[in-house]
Formats: structure tokens, sequence, C-alpha cells
């Protein structure tokens, strides 16, 4: 086989370039790091019109923007769901999880909720409330001043609350209320449930001259062309190029690290999936952020004699404690919504309310806690609307289905008249929920894929079992009425399958001691001084928060170190 | 500068081969752009090949064509809003029985949508003697009105009733997805705007409002554009 290499040595490569390796390669590049950033996806940008999906129409797409390519619909900005061609993963027998991908510069925060919340002083020290999973190795307080300067260099909107778990930062004003939101807060407020501002990454206010201010179309899912949400291929990746640090490979699959005699990393493998050849190029420091189960795949499969079950795993932890949020969720039809004046009420990209967890798990049968999030009102149609014109009319004892001119009206009457509340919790993690790799099976580009055995527990059902009678007391309380049956045990509570909210974090977690963990508190290998881990793959506990914050004040701090012992040539 | 010439090609050491980037957009997919010019919604170069085969191929004949156009007109027949054939609902259906023709979609055209015209033909056929494209409006009404109702409990009107009820909502998605069924729903959005809370006179109609302390912690519009600045709280100053 024909191996390409270059000459050139890098002081830095970085692998992936979503959340964790965008900010990695921004840190680094601005220090003066020569770094070569190396993407399995295509070039991104969304301020490219061949790329663009943001302000387009229903019509504008074949299929009405239905699902068939894109899992969430065509406009939605991900090259990649679930399912990836050639790319297989499978499961356990009897278990399951969905591995989501997302191959584009930027990864998956061209789509993501942009929901921002810093994790909170107890939830990096879980295990001292209620003595189940680990803590993490370091504090709040230590990534208090990352929190901090993300907020100023990002932008996050939300409000200053006081609340111990829910630490406040240096936020933008948040947009109003929407109508239906103003519902939810009433009815929160009566079941005794904290509703607050959302906390969110889109531009209320300008903060530089060189991103644009959230023009209010609710489109962050389709990655905005003025820059008004955060992405890390708009907001990091792309203004890094234009500093001269920064080599970027994209369409270029990593395989493996490569190391010397010594067990040391001297560069990285990939593939160039436009001519299907080998490459390999060198680098002092390799850091890995190409997602918690990628950059697990990637160590699993760089074996060496000094490193015979993967690089840096001498715990055999690599792709163990792999967990993910979990979600479970009801919708409600609020009567009084029927019939309604239409304005637009796009607002930004996501809700503009929320619920952060509010009660104290010791008085409840489970641990840990979750947060509510509402969606609903007068949205941009898309593939589906109408489908069932006038299901409603159950509601006021009147016949479903026909057809004829009335369909028309119905489907006006109804249009805005539906709330979305969903759950997102946290779950404990468990060393038996893991990927690995399957030896049987290979990718099509000739690499060994992953096999994965994840089960939630009675924790995490009880949890979800929770979410489904605060729904349904919520319902009622907006003055609306829950849709559908309410999920039972039988139905395991409408739990989501793991994999299925897009926060898989833990697989290589972070840790004072080497035997209990894979990398350290600045998530470097245990056992190899120059490759560092700074997506989610080292976090310990993934709370109800999402994680990508965490993820970027992380990386940030990761990076920070990393500069600092280049200085001292201890690398 | 363009931002795709702010992308440098690298070129490994002496080895000189190209392996970053290309342009997004290669000659093919502008052939098949050219073809297909009226869809331009960012796709990839593996999208654009299979928006291609769907928009190509032939799936319904053009009799089975005329029999959905005459469905579509009595599910959601015309007005002065709009009609079927400027929604381009017809045209849908023939996208979606190829576009939903993957395992994960289980022939949905052969098994759903065509299954329907045989199936309605067949009611046609029992009834009046005549394929659905031949009876009178009137007659085909009369077959609607048993299969058109979710509360039927007819057995043998089972598999009409839901495959009547997959007509109806690709009628109605395929008219409120096309401009003039956006229009007539009224939907006012995507389009930049400044949101600004709910119209004053929207909340006198709802037993809702705003409650100063809340609102008065959001956003002043009119000082979108002026830089954000905090204190050492966090407090923002501008």
């Amino acid at each position: 086989m024909e191996i390409l290499k270059s000459k050139k040595e890098y002081d830095v490569i970085v692998v992936g370039s979503g959340a964790g390796g965008g900010m990695a390669t921004k840190i680094l590049s601005e220090a003066g790091v020569k770094v070569a950033l190396v993407e399995s996806g295509p070039y991104f940008d969304p301020a490219n019109p061949d790329q663009q999906t943001q302000l387009k129409w229903p019509w504008e797409s074949p299929r009405r923007g239905a699902g068939t390519n894109r899992a969430f619909g065509d406009f939605h900005m991900s090259y990649g769901d679930w399912s990836l061609d050639g790319e297989p993963y499978s499961s356990v027998e009897g278990t399951d999880f969905k591995w989501w991908r997302s191959r584009m510069l930027g990864g998956r925060t061209n789509h993501w909720g942009r929901i921002s919340l810093r994790f909170g002083p107890k939830d990096f020290k879980s295990k001292d409330y209620d003595g189940l999973g680990e803590n993490w190795p370091i504090s709040y307080d230590d990534l208090k001043p990352y929190y901090d300067r993300l907020d100023k260099l990002v932008g996050v909107f939300g409000t200053k609350e006081n609340m111990f778990n829910e630490p406040d930062g240096f936020f933008l004003p948040p947009p109003k209320p929407r109508l239906h939101e103003l519902f939810y807060i009433k009815g929160a407020r009566k079941s005794n449930v904290k509703v607050m501002p959302s906390r969110l990454s889109i531009l209320t206010k300008r903060i530089n001259n060189e991103r644009g201010i959230c023009f209010y179309c609710g489109q962050c899912d389709r990655s905005c062309s003025v820059y008004g949400d955060f992405s890390s291929s708009s907001c990091l990746v792309i203004p890094s190029l234009k500093g001269g640090m920064v080599d970027l490979y994209v369409n270029s699959m990593v395989n493996e690290v490569i190391t010397d005699k010594n067990g040391r990393a001297t560069g990285v493998s990939f593939i160039n999936k436009e001519n299907g050849k080998d490459y390999k190029i060198k680098g002092k420091i390799v850091v890995l952020a190409a997602s918690a189960c990628a950059t697990a795949r990637i160590l699993l499969n760089s074996k060496s004699k000094a490193h015979p079950n993967g690089l840096g795993n001498s715990s055999n932890l690599i792709g163990k404690y792999l967990h993910d949020t979990t979600g479970a969720g009801r919708g409600v039809f609020i009567p009084e919504l029927t019939n309604r004046k239409i304005y637009n009420e796009d607002g930004v990209g996501g809700m503009h309310v929320y619920s952060p967890w509010w009660l104290d798990s010791k008085k409840l049968d489970f641990p840990r806690g979750y947060h509510i999030e509402v969606s609903g009102g007068m949205s941009l149609p898309q593939y589906g609307i109408g489908w069932n014109p006038n299901e409603f009319n159950k509601f006021f004892g009147l016949r479903t289905g026909g057809y004829g001119d009335s369909l028309r009206n119905d489907v006006k009457k109804y249009y805005g008249s539906t709330v979305y509340l969903s759950g997102r919790g946290e779950a404990i993690p468990l060393k038996e929920n893991y990927c690995e790799i399957d030896p049987n099976t290979k990718d099509k580009y000739g690499i060994p894929v992953l096999k994965f055995r994840y089960k939630w527990s009675d924790n995490e059902y009880k949890q979800a079992k929770h979410m489904q009678d605060t729904f349904e007391e919520l319902a009622y309380n907006m003055g609306g009425i829950p849709l559908g049956n309410k999920p039972t045990k039988k139905d395991n509570y409408g739990i989501s399958v793991p994999g299925e909210i897009i926060h898989e974090v833990g697989t290589t977690r972070m840790g004072n001691d080497p035997k209990e963990s894979v990398v350290n508190k600045y998530e470097r290998l245990h056992d190899v001084d120059n490759v560092y881990v700074v997506d989610a793959a080292p976090f310990v506990s993934q709370a109800d928060k999402n994680p990508t914050w965490t993820i970027m004040a992380l990386s940030m701090r990761t990076s920070e170190h990393i500069i600092s012992e280049l200085k001292k040539q201890n690398i | 500068m363009k931002r795709r010439d702010s992308i440098k090609t690298m070129f490994l050491g002496s080895l000189g081969a190209s392996i970053t980037l290309k342009s997004c957009i290669t000659s093919e997919d502008k052939l098949i752009l050219d073809q297909v010019w009226q869809y331009n919604y960012g796709r990839t170069h593996e999208e654009l090949k299979w928006d291609y085969k769907v928009l190509t191929g032939k799936f319904f004949s053009d009799t089975e064509l005329k029999t959905i156009d005459r469905i579509a007109n009595i599910i959601l027949p015309p007005n002065e809003n709009g009609n079927i054939k400027d929604a381009g609902v017809v045209e849908l259906f023939e996208i979606i029985a190829k576009d939903f023709s993957t395992p994960a979609h289980n022939e949905y055209g052969e098994k759903v949508l065509r299954r329907g015209l045989v199936v309605f033909d067949e009611i046609c056929n029992t009834k009046f003697g005549l394929k659905l494209l031949e009876c009178s409006d009137n007659q085909i009404k009369s077959v609607f009105d048993e299969i058109a109702f979710n509360d039927s409990k007819e057995e043998n009107l089972q598999e009409a009733i839901r495959l009547f009820a997959v007509y109806r909502g690709m009628v109605l998605t395929g008219y409120f997805t096309s401009e003039i069924g956006i229009n007539d729903l009224d939907y006012k959005g995507n389009t930049p705007n400044v949101w600004d809370g709910v119209p004053a006179n929207v909340l006198k109609d709802y037993s809702v409002s705003y409650d100063e302390e809340w609102i008065s912690r959001c956003v002043d519009q009119t000082k979108r554009n002026d830089l954000a600045d905090w204190d050492e709280e966090g407090n923002l100053l501008t």
C-alpha cells in the first residue's frame, strides 16, 4: 500500500473541527502555534450560497423539506445523521445506541440547539451528593474563568438568576417570550416549576464587528449566514484560517494516531476521501476532537507494541462510561390558541424560556435532575403540515377526517395551537455502557467500526416517569390537553433511545488515577504525554446541561495548557 | 476576497498531491443543477445526485397522474386562494413516490401511493362498474363519504380508509408547503425582522401578559447594534 508522507512537521495536529477542535484551533493558532486541522467532512461556510439553507422556502426542495436525505429535514444543516452510507456501526443484541455524525467543517455545531448552559458546582462533584458515579478532578472554580471568557468571545443571552447550580455569566439580553411561552410561564408557575429566560448562544446584540446580529428567522438549525448564532465553522475555524497559522485538511478521515517505538505520538494517518489514498502528517502534539465515540475509535484503532490494546488504554477504560442525556417529551394542545391572529413569531432559533432543574433529588426516587425545553408556535410549514388536518376535532366532539374545502379551514384553525415539552436529564455513567471496536466489520475506508452496548438503568426510567408526570400537570395548568396516551412503564415512559439526544460523552473520562481514568485534568492521556482529547470524551458526567459550553471551556483551558507546555519545552 | 479563495490548497511536501479542498460545486454538480434548475437549496454532491434521480425518473403513468389530480381536487377543491395545480400537488406525489423508495421507506410509492389508486379504483368499480377517472364528481364523493372518516368501523374498508388518510395528508401537506398554500395560511415569517414581543392587540385577546420584571431584562431592540460591554459582575453596560 502506498502511503504519502509530508516532510512538514506541525506543532499541533487537531483532529475534528467541531466545538472542541474549533476552539483549540483558535486558541493555539492565535498564540503562534502551527496547526494542522484535519476534518473528515467537506469545507462548510453557512454564508456560502451554494451550501446555504437558511431562509429557503419548503417549495425550494422537491420533497418540500421531507427527511429523506437529512433526518431532521432537507434544510437542517448537518451532513450526516444517525446513519452514513458505507459507515456502519452495530449494537450488542438487546441493547441500542444511535450515533449521530455530522461530517463537515464545524461538525454538529452547525445544527445544534445553541442551548449554552454552564455546569454548576454540584455537577462536577455529584458523587459527593448521592454517592453515584464519579467526581470530576476539577471544580466549577477551575472552569469559571474560561466560561466567563467564552461568554464574551462567543456570545450567549440569558439573565442573572443567582441560582447555586445554574451559574450566571456575561449575558446578552434575552428576547421577549412568544405567546405559547407565556402560556407555559403561567402553567409552570402554577405547578411551582421554576421558569426563566433561556440561555442560547445567539447574538441578540452585537459582540464584535465580524459577526452579524440575530434577525429572528428561527432557523439556527440551518446555521446562520450572518454568523448571528454560534457555529464552530463560522465563528472559530474560518476566522482562524485568516491568521496564516492553520493548514486545513478537509475530507480527511483520520484512522490512527502514529507513535514511535517509545509509544509517543508522532502524527496521524488519514484517508483522503476524494482519492482514497493514505496520508501521514507529522506533529509534535496530537489533539483529538473527533467527537466522543469517534475519538475512542481512533484511539482503540491505534495499536502498537507500546500500546497493544489501543493508544492510552492501559486502564482499559477507553469507550467505557459512554452516556447520553436522557430525553422524554409530550405534546400539548391549547384550545385557546385555535384560530390565531397571524403575525411573525419565528423569534430566535429555539425557545425563549425554559425551566432549569428545580427540585432536590434527595427527596425523590431518582438521582440528578432534568430541565424542560419548550417549543411550538406558528412555525415555518414543512413537509408534514396538515397531515391530520383536524385530529383535534375530537376534543370538541367533532368528527375527524373527511374531505373538501373545510379542511383548509381546519389547518388554519389548529395552526400554532400546540406546544411541545421536552425533558433533558442527567444519566448515571456506567462502566457497562460502552463502545468498542467490532473486529469483524470495516467501513468503506477499511477502518474497523464501532459496536455499542448501552442500556438505561432504573435511575433513568424513574427520571423519565417523573418527567411524564410533570408534563401532564404542566399541560393542564397551561390550559391545555396533553396529546396521545401518557407513556407508561411498558413504553419505558417514552424515554429516548441512548444517542438520540446527541449528547454522548464519557469515553475517555478524566481523573487523577490512571487506573480509573483515561485523561488527566488537562485532558492529556495518562499514558502518552503528547496526546490530548478536547471533545466530550473526557466528561466524567454529563449534567442535565447541554455539553457544548463545557466542551469549549475545557478546550480553551487545555489549549492554554498546551501553549504553556510548549513554551516550557516540556513537550 | 472570495470565501473560497481564503482556503489554501495543501500540498504535501514534495509529493505535491493536492488533497484539501476543492470548490463545493463540481462540474458534474453543475450539470445536474442546470437540469433541476428550479431547486437550488444547498445540496451536497451526493444529495444532488439523488435529487437528479428523483426528478428525472418516471413512476406514475399519465392515467395514474390524472387520477391523482382528480382525487386531489376533490379532497381540496380550488377556491380564490389557491388550487392543486398551482400548489404542484400532483408533482409532489410523483416525487415522493420515487424519493421514499429506500428500504427505510419500504417501497412507499408502490405499496402505499400506487396501492391507493388500485383500491380506490376497485371500490368505484364495485359500486359503479367504472374506474375512478370515469366516475362523476358525485360518484367519487359517494365513495369518499365511506372512506374519508376515521370513525368508520366497516371492516372491509379499513385498508381504503388508511390509504385515503395518506392521500388526504399528501394533498394538504403539498398544498400548505407550496407558495400559494403558505400565502393562504398567511404565514408571516421566514424573513429578516426584529422580534419585540407579542403584538399588544394579541396579548389583549388572551388572559396572559408580560410581567414588568421579566421584560425589563429583555433586549432593548433600539440598542441591538451597540457593542456589548459588561462590568466585572456581568452586568450589561450597553
